[in-house]
Order: C-alpha cells, then structure tokens, then sequence
C-alpha cells in the first residue's frame, strides 16, 4: 500500500533520434572543435627584451638554488646565496634599475599586460561562446520534451534544474528533459575527449577551468602589476633564511648499510 | 602483446553489443506482450513493465564488461618506475627499448640518459688533443681539396 | 610517505609520476564509460548501479596491479598504494553516469 506506483511514460522513439543523438553528436563535435581552434588560436609567445629576460630568469635563478640546494656542498651553497642576495637586495638584475622604489605601473597602460589578458579573454571566449550558442540551440528547438529517465532517484531540489522547460508538478525528478541531457553531456564527455584527442586537450570546459588556474600561478609570477622588486626582495630573504643540508654527509654509513657482507 | 590486447578488446566489445541488442529486444517484446495481456485482462495492474533480464543476457554482459576491461589494461603502455636509481638504471640497461610505445615508435617523453650531463662536460674535455685532431683534419682536408683541384 | 630528507636521498622522477598517473587515468576514463554501457544494460538502479561501478573500478585496478606491476612492489610506480586503488575513481565517475544514463534510457525505450 505504501509503494508509490512507478511512473511510466510512453515516449515516442523518435525522441532519441531527434534529440537526444543530435544533442550528443553536437557536444562531440562542439567539443573537437574548440579543441583545434585552441590549438589555431594559441599565439607563441612574444619575443621579449633583454633585461626582461634577465629579471626573470634570474628571479627563477634564486627559486631553482633554493629547491636545490641539498645537491651541492656548504661551501658552494654560501657563495651563491652571498652572491644572488646582494644582488637582489641592490636590484641588480632590475628591468629598469632607477625605477626601483616606485609603484608597479597601472597594467591596463602597459602593452605587454594587454597581450596576457587578450590570451586569456581568447580561452575564456572559445569556452562562452560555443556554450550560449549550443544553450540557445537546445532552448529554441528541444525545449519542453521529456527525454530519458536518470537510473538514480533524486531529491526534489533538483526537479527544477532537470526539467527546465516542462512545467509539470507531480513528475518524479528523475526524468530529465533536453536542457538536462546537455548539462550532463557537458561533464560526462570527458573521457570521451580523453579518448579521441589525447589527454592534455583543451576540449573540455572541465580542463579549461583547471588550465586557468594553472598558468595563472605561473604568469602571476611575472604577470603584469607586480612589482618585481619585491619579489626579489621577498626571494632573498627566502634564501637567506634556508637551512642547507648537504646530502652529501654522511653518505658512506649509508652506502655501507647496504652493503651485506 | 598489442594484438592481444586489440582482440581481445574487439571480442569484449562484440560480445557487449549482442548483450545490448538483446535486452533492448527483450525489454521491447515484453513490453508489448504485457500491454497486449493487460488490455486483454482489462486492467490487472500490471504496473511493473521493467521486468528482470534473463539471466544468461545478465551474465553475458557481466562477461564482456570484464574482457573488454582486460583487453584495455592489457593495452596501457608499461609504466615506469619512479624512483631515481631504478629509472635512470632502466635508461642505462635499455635504452630506447625500454621506452617504445606499442607502434614500436620512442615516447616523446623520453629524455635519454640523465647522466649525459656529465659524461660530456666541457670541463673534462682535452682541448689541446682536440685542436690537434682539428690541425689532422685541416691538412688532411687541404690535401683532399688541392687533389681534387689538381 | 617519505620524509624530506629521503626524498634527497631517494630522489624521485617526476615524469614518470606523472605518467604512471597519466595512464591510470586514461584508463579509468575509458573503463568508467564501458562500465556505465554495462550498467545500462543491466538495468540496474540507484545504489546497485554505483556498487557495480565500483567493483569494477576495483577490478580495473587489480588487473593492473597483477599485469602492469609486478606484485609486491607497488611502491616502485606509485608514491603509495593507495594513488593505485583510488586514483581516476572519481574522474571516471561523471563519464560513468552518462553513458548508464544513456543506456538505461536506450534499452528500456
């Protein structure tokens, strides 16, 4: 008495011709796609000024002695440490050396600043673009259609994101109309990418999103709107507060440990 | 190895897409004989179409979903050790064999023997016997050069 | 897990690590989707449904333990065993529930 009855529907069988394998199809493609114009679009790098080489590297000079440092001996160590500290300190490897003390410069005025952000506007709009449009798509043509039933009850929060469009009340929330098939197709068509493109891809929205977050650290280093001064400064004291430890020390107790005899 | 692990990936999938054709034709018979039965019956309250598979298209499926899983690992390339010694060791044992993927091609990764650095340090190259076997080589070359114009 | 100062003393490849990873995950991807075909098929519902999932990601992960490394030393591909067992599990998952979605809607028309 207590068991509500299952729903069934009876849906046409052209609905999964119609829609569901077009929906498919078109995130497949969509997401191939802006794969390759990721991959048409990416501009190389542009060549870059002596000194501004210089400051970089040798900012990442300071960061590659510090992660390194139990590789080479005490003595070494201190050298290079005395040597990239004072260096540091005195801005030596500075872009513009009589700069040094003044604010970093508004990032919107600098034209080197501009081509990071237009790089970065290029992602975002390969990612928005193809999105609204397929989103449109699907909201002109396929809105309103009951489309395939989830395996897994749901809780009724989720009646409204799945069946956007179908204005039922009394419709179990595992059905899930056209709108909802696409949202799914957008997380689930991950491994399919994987599959097709090779695994560092940039087809996925998943991936884009990680991806933004990883070249983010690293452009933040030299992005535009930091001083580099103080990163120097910052770096300096990094190294002169490091604890070197030699690996080096005491290596022949450790190789005769495993020596059985 | 990589044939085997293509046919048996191929059969996996075989075996997968009868087992898909025939619950599809399973569920689909069954559904239009209980909605013949039940209009017949006038109503009996036969709400429950989904009916259980039958068991041997149950098993079947179970049984491709693991071939086909088999064949797929069989198919991963080898993977590599992590630890320094053991790795850098593989590279010195094997070289590029070691590092083939199954279309017999060198993985793109491979970034060859990491002590090379300090096999061909430049502070442990003889300059003066180098500039000797450069002197050898001019005047052999000279030698070549004028005999040939003479 | 390793201390720093074995970690100097040991050192450890990261482009290896990351293709050991690599491969896990390229492989659970493609089996996650493979197994939500089966599930489909099956018909099975709700909480089955995910219990099969994760048998068979179990499987997936011993038949690499037993093929690709060698038993007994999981410690010479993975920093630890449990990077073998668990890693891709919830990668896959996504791709899981929508070709058993799609599968369950296809086979029950």
């Amino acid at each position: 008495m207590a068991q509500i009855p299952v729903q069934t529907i009876h849906r046409d069988p052209q609905l999964f011709y119609w829609i569901l394998i077009p929906i498919t199809v078109v995130m497949i493609l969509t997401g191939i796609l802006r794969h390759y114009a990721t991959v048409l679009m990416a501009t190389t790098p542009k060549k870059q000024e002596l000194p501004a080489i210089r400051e970089q590297r040798s900012l990442l000079r300071g960061i590659n002695l510090r992660t390194n440092a139990n590789a080479i001996s005490p003595v070494s160590f201190q050298a290079r440490k005395d040597y990239l500290v004072n260096a540091y300190e005195k801005g030596d490897f500075l872009k513009e050396p009589d700069k040094k003390g003044q604010a970093a410069p508004n990032p919107m005025t600098d034209p080197a600043a501009m081509e990071g952000m237009m790089g970065m506007m290029k992602g975002n709009m390969a990612m928005m673009i193809p999105q609204t449009l397929i989103m449109g798509w699907i909201n002109a043509f396929f809105s309103g259609f009951v489309m395939i039933k989830l395996p897994f009850p749901l809780t009724i929060k989720f009646k409204s994101m799945l069946q956007a469009g179908v204005a039922t009340r009394d419709m179990d929330p595992q059905w899930m109309s056209s709108i909802s098939w696409y949202v799914l197709c957008i997380f689930g068509l991950q491994s399919v990418f994987n599959y097709l493109l090779g695994s560092d891809n940039a087809a996925s929205q998943m991936a884009q999103q990680m991806g933004q977050m990883g070249p983010g650290a690293g452009a933040q280093m030299f992005g535009p709107g930091v001083d580099p001064d103080k990163q120097f400064q910052a770096e300096a004291e990094n190294l002169s507060v490091l604890a070197q430890e030699y690996t080096l020390v005491g290596v022949e107790e450790r190789l005769l440990e495993t020596v059985r005899v | 190895m990589t044939w085997i692990s293509k046919s048996v990936t191929g059969l996996g999938l075989l075996l997968l897409t009868h087992a898909c054709y025939s619950a599809h034709e399973h569920s689909a018979l069954h559904s239009t004989s209980t909605a013949s039965l039940s209009s017949m019956a006038s109503h009996t309250a036969v709400a429950s179409t989904v009916a259980s598979l039958p068991i041997d298209i149950s098993i079947e499926t179970v049984v491709a979903v693991f071939v086909i899983c088999l064949g797929l690992v069989l198919g991963t390339p080898e993977l590599r050790p992590i630890q320094w010694r053991v790795w850098a060791g593989k590279i010195e044992r094997e070289g590029e064999k070691g590092f083939t993927n199954s279309d017999g091609n060198v993985d793109k990764d491979y970034v060859g023997n990491p002590f090379r650095m300090l096999e061909s340090r430049p502070g442990f190259i003889d300059i003066r016997k180098q500039r000797k076997e450069f002197a050898e080589w001019v005047r052999e070359g000279g030698g070549t050069a004028g005999a040939s114009k003479s | 897990m390793l201390t720093e100062r074995e970690l100097q003393i040991n050192p450890i490849v990261q482009e290896s690590v990351l293709h050991n990873t690599k491969t896990l995950t390229t492989l659970h991807n493609l089996t996650a989707s493979l197994f939500g075909v089966g599930a489909g098929i099956l018909g099975l519902e709700s909480y089955l449904g995910f219990v099969f999932y994760l048998i068979f990601s179990l499987i997936t992960s011993a038949l690499v333990y037993a093929f690709r490394v060698r038993p007994g030393i999981v410690k010479e591909y993975f920093r630890s065993s449990i990077e073998l067992w668990t890693g891709g599990l919830f990668e896959g998952l996504s791709g899981f529930v929508l070709t058993w979605t799609l599968f369950y809607g296809l086979v029950r028309a």
